[in-house]
């Protein structure tokens, strides 16, 4: 009931987007019968959870930010997935002539899906998800995962303040030729203003093309507001891992009326360098650039000056789940003033099975 | 305005549709024409004893596997520990969900993470 209002309109209008959706399943599965799942291993439940210590200064002021952000994921069946992510973070910094690091915990509920995979091609998701709009928020924001401990400047254009929409969303990945694949997402989100689970009324859908070949993937998103403003936001992003080289070139663009910009991000591990090797293959440096422009609608998620910002970071793995994270970065806002900003940090992952992992 | 939208976010689930159907016959002859047939049973051959035939395949679906696995997880993930195979199929399924990567990929990368 979360779906509809009284306006007519708007009623018929998903009348037709559920419609669409029926036939869009009805069509996929008539075009490869009946979904064929080759895991004979039966999956367990598990419970996972990302942690970190992330401690920066930015313009001269500490921040302390310890974090933790439990995961579950429980697979039904064949064909049907339960995962859930909340995030507990803190964000501690000294008030004006104290020592006493102070500040409030948060807690936010990321995503509470159920996922069914109908077929090769499609997967039904309901639920509150992360918003499908561009890479970084999907793929790359568990601070076990990004690079760089610092959001991009542009990261709530197109996911909101909360990175996260409540509704129903259908998405997949399929080969379209030997050397090229295809994935989608489209979504509609519902408004919801309880306490944690905030999301906007929006649809939108985010494409993209990965070439398997030379590793490099690009797409682009798109989302329509159905509240408020009812503005569109669009953005593209592309990544690329050349083959000879262990180096990520990542990025993104966005635009929407609160603004604009982009970033672009490099990360290279020392592994092929010819000294000190057992030491250098733990090693990665990064690098990133970015840029953001304010527009008309200021929005308070987003910085209220234009914005340029270039960031240089080392990271050291002592294991695959476990590492030191360091960066510097130089914040340029000619309206706004200047400011360092360093980050020292570390984080961890987890990985528990809620029962016997090995095969029976 | 919002009916709009809704319905052009109709016509293009629709196409999606029509499009993955279009691809589906594509796909079947492509793979069938360019790799080993994805792995139908994960698990099974890890724990039986190959035979000559057996082992070849073995042989061809780990190093395609291991090319898949570089290919799609290393985009995002430094190579991870080994966990236990029932463990690897759930994260695999979280992770098909997650990056959108294919069926066949699922096949191949789960059979080379639980070998």
């Amino acid at each position: 009931m979360l779906f509809f209002r009284s306006n007519s309109t708007l009623s018929a209008g998903l009348r037709i987007l559920l419609a669409a959706a029926a036939l869009f399943g009805v069509a996929v599965g008539q075009a490869n019968g009946q979904v064929e799942d080759s895991q004979e291993i039966k999956p367990l439940p598990v419970f996972t959870m990302g942690t970190g210590f992330i401690s920066s200064f930015e313009g001269g002021t500490p921040h302390l930010g310890p974090l933790i952000s439990p995961i579950f994921l429980i697979p039904i069946g064949q064909n049907w997935l339960i995962e859930s992510r909340d995030t507990f973070e803190a964000d501690l910094t000294p008030p004006p002539g104290s020592n006493d690091f102070k500040g409030d915990l948060q807690k936010e509920v990321d995503y509470l899906q159920l996922d069914y995979i109908a077929n090769r091609y499609a997967t039904v998701t309901i639920g509150r998800f992360l918003t499908p709009f561009g890479i970084y928020n999907e793929r790359l924001y568990p601070i076990w995962i990004r690079d760089l401990q610092s959001d991009p400047l542009i990261l709530p254009l197109g996911v909101g303040p909360t990175n996260a929409s409540t509704g129903v969303m259908f998405r997949g990945g399929f080969n379209a030729t030997s050397k090229i694949e295809v994935n989608y997402a489209a979504y509609f989100s519902a408004e919801i203003s309880t306490n944690r689970f905030e999301s906007d009324r929006a649809i939108g859908e985010r494409v993209g093309i990965f070439l398997p070949g030379p590793r490099l993937e690009a797409g682009g998103s798109f989302e329509h507001l159905l509240q408020d403003s009812r503005s569109n936001a669009f953005g593209f992003h592309f990544a690329w891992q050349p083959r000879p080289l262990p180096l990520d070139i990542r990025g993104e663009y966005a635009r929407s009326q609160n603004g604009s910009g982009y970033w672009i991000e490099s990360a290279y591990r020392l592994n092929q360098v010819p000294v000190w090797r057992d030491q250098m293959r733990h090693v990665q440096a990064v690098a990133r650039m970015q840029q953001f422009y304010v527009a008309t609608v200021p929005s308070e998620s987003l910085l209220p000056v234009n914005t340029n910002m270039f960031e240089f970071g080392l990271n050291y793995y002592f294991q695959d789940n476990f590492r030191f994270v360091s960066s510097y970065g130089r914040q340029f806002a000619p309206l706004g003033g200047n400011e360092n900003v360093w980050t020292l940090g570390l984080t961890y992952r987890l990985v528990f099975p809620l029962g016997n992992g090995d095969v029976e | 305005m919002t009916a709009r939208w809704l319905v052009l976010t109709s016509l293009a689930l629709g196409a999606l549709g029509l499009c993955s159907n279009l691809a589906s016959a594509q796909e079947a002859k492509n793979v069938a024409a360019n790799a080993p047939d994805p792995p139908r049973a994960a698990v099974a051959h890890a724990n039986a004893a190959p035979s000559s035939a057996s082992s070849q395949d073995d042989a061809r679906w780990r190093m395609e596997g291991e090319k898949r696995f570089a290919t799609n997880c290393g985009r995002c993930h430094q190579a991870p520990h080994k966990y236990p195979p029932r463990v690897m199929a759930t994260a695999i399924r979280h992770m098909r969900v997650r990056a959108t990567i294919t069926d066949d990929d699922m096949r191949y990368i789960l059979r080379y993470i639980t070998q």
